[in-house]
């Protein structure tokens, strides 16, 4: 589904992916796992392709260089040089980190303004499927974004990117700030999402210990760097792992 | 009474001078100089329609918002779009092309008292005593319309709806497919437009000269200010009160006072608080 090899992303001289090597299987969870500043929202605005229109803000504003180097590739097409909207079409679809809700529209316009890319009946469907997924989102579906809490955000987020139709969705940081309960529900969610909608799936964490028993796959990544590798299970047996990430 | 009901008319015109631009800046923070050119432009383009080109009235006015529509989108396809992301670089940019089309008119002739457009349908009757005259009460009709017509537009269209994204978040709307190129040319062109029919309803109530142009280009960067850049709400609101302010001062002071009365309202909102009354320039920042 995706590959990527030797991906490597700077900002100015500082160095914020280092290296990577990353596959996401078909209709897969992969997991990332690293602390703050790793690089994991870098990875993922770089396989969205964010990277570079956030580039081109930078250099019109005279700021930040950045440089991106590497491959990507998406069912074996290469496509670092696609801006965001074009990978968005097709299938690659980034959630992302704190959640970035429209704040003015309400949650049905929001899930509206997630469906560009979908016929009249992919909305329709897609639609359907989210309510049944999260039913406390039909229950507000007529509330300002603004004004949900942290969960229902998160869950508003995940169903504004499904309505955009991914065939591979980039969840970043979608339990931050959230209780173990929701953490939870929205973790039996992401494998509900798979099973229904068979598509892959590439997380990205700080707190490993709710995500690792959903992925079939995790990265550790420490300083841009990928420093372990393995199936859910063999990260869930590493003591380093649980030390560094399980917060014990 | 009669600054009721010609404070009404005359902030709906206001309102209607400066939708467009604040438009084109609430989604895709572009700030559209050449808003008052365009303006004139479309006055303009209608007079040679109706009057040179013998097209007939309601040909001529579709065939010039369309016309005004596509000019738009030109400009920031070929000419905006190199210096998006630079503020001010794009007020020069977006300036220097309204003062080519402006000076380019007047080059051409356009000047004095000759150029006028026919009202829509003329005569006058009285609304609570005062006369008004039924062009001033299509400008309300008119501005109503277009108001209530955007926001059914950015409410269930498709489009509309995009537009509504890539105004609250811009990278947001990019991860979920929407080209953010293509929305400002969507929006300037929409902007440009109406611009054009803000020209075609409220020319006829003066002469069609260059220097309304760079009028209408304050009165649209005042009511947006005040109202807070980018808010459609706010937008409306401040028209009402600058003018309803302009109405006053006809009354009490002079007429020539209007212009003032825009600008006193610029500062007095930098003063008093500098994002507007419905600002929203740093409020989303602050959310975790």
């Amino acid at each position: 589904m995706l590959q990527v090899r030797r991906l490597m992303v700077f900002y100015e001289n500082m160095l914020a992916i280092n290296n990577v090597d990353l596959e996401v299987p078909p209709e897969r969870i992969v997991g990332v796992f690293g602390s703050n500043s790793a690089g994991k929202s870098t990875l993922m605005y770089t396989l969205s392709g964010i990277i570079l229109d956030m580039r081109r803000k930078e250099e019109m504003a005279g700021g930040e260089r950045i440089t991106v180097a590497g491959e990507i590739l998406y069912r074996g097409e290469h496509i670092e040089n696609l801006g965001p909207s074009e990978r968005a079409r097709m299938g690659i679809v980034l959630c992302p980190e704190r959640r970035r809700i429209f704040p003015e529209s309400s949650v049905l316009d929001n899930l509206k303004i997630g469906a560009f890319l979908a016929t009249k009946e992919q909305a329709r469907s897609t639609l359907e499927f989210v309510f049944s997924l999260f039913p406390k989102l039909r229950e507000i579906r007529r509330r300002p974004g603004g004004f949900l809490s942290g969960g229902e955000q998160q869950m508003l987020a995940i169903g504004r990117a499904l309505m955009a139709q991914p065939r591979l969705l980039l969840l970043d940081e979608p339990l931050m700030g959230l209780s173990p309960l929701i953490q939870f529900m929205l973790m039996e969610a992401v494998k509900q999402i798979r099973q229904e909608r068979r598509i892959s799936i590439l997380i990205t964490e700080q707190y490993a210990r709710p995500v690792l028993p959903v992925v079939d796959e995790g990265y550790v990544l420490e300083h841009g760097s990928v420093v372990l590798r393995g199936t859910g299970q063999e990260l869930l047996e590493n003591p380093d792992v649980t030390s560094a990430y399980f917060g014990v | 009474m009669e600054i009721i009901v010609y404070g009404i008319v005359n902030s709906v015109s206001l309102a209607l001078m400066a939708l467009g631009f604040t438009l084109v800046y609430g989604i895709s923070r572009l700030p559209n100089f050449a808003h008052g050119a365009f303006y004139i432009l479309a006055g303009y383009l209608a007079w040679v329609g109706i009057r040179s080109l013998n097209m007939g009235y309601i040909v001529s006015v579709l065939l010039t918002i369309f016309v005004v529509g596509i000019l738009g989108m030109a400009m920031y396809r070929f000419f905006l779009i190199r210096v998006r992301g630079m503020p001010i670089s794009e007020i020069i940019a977006s300036y220097a092309m309204g003062l080519f089309i402006l000076e380019a008119l007047r080059w051409k002739g356009l000047k004095g008292m000759t150029f006028t457009l026919p009202v829509i349908y003329p005569g006058t009757i009285f609304l609570f005593d005062v006369p008004v005259d039924y062009q001033r009460l299509l400008v309300v009709a008119i501005g109503a319309g277009i108001v209530a017509g955007l926001w059914l537009f950015t409410k269930f269209t498709r489009l509309g709806l995009a537009l509504r994204g890539i105004a609250q978040d811009e990278q947001a709307a990019m991860m979920l497919g929407i080209d953010s190129d293509a929305m400002a040319t969507v929006a300037t062109g929409l902007g440009s437009a109406l611009a054009a029919v803000a020209a075609i309803v409220l020319l006829p109530l003066g002469n069609i000269v260059v220097e309304a142009g760079y009028q209408v280009l304050i009165f649209a960067v005042a009511v947006c200010i005040v109202g807070g850049l980018g808010s459609w709400a706010g937008a409306i609101l401040a028209s009402f009160i600058i003018g309803f302010a302009q109405i006053l001062t006809v009354s009490y002071m002079q007429s020539h006072f209007q212009v003032v009365v825009a600008l006193l309202a610029i500062i007095l909102t930098l003063i008093a608080k500098p994002s507007g009354l419905f600002g929203r320039q740093k409020q989303l920042e602050e959310r975790v």
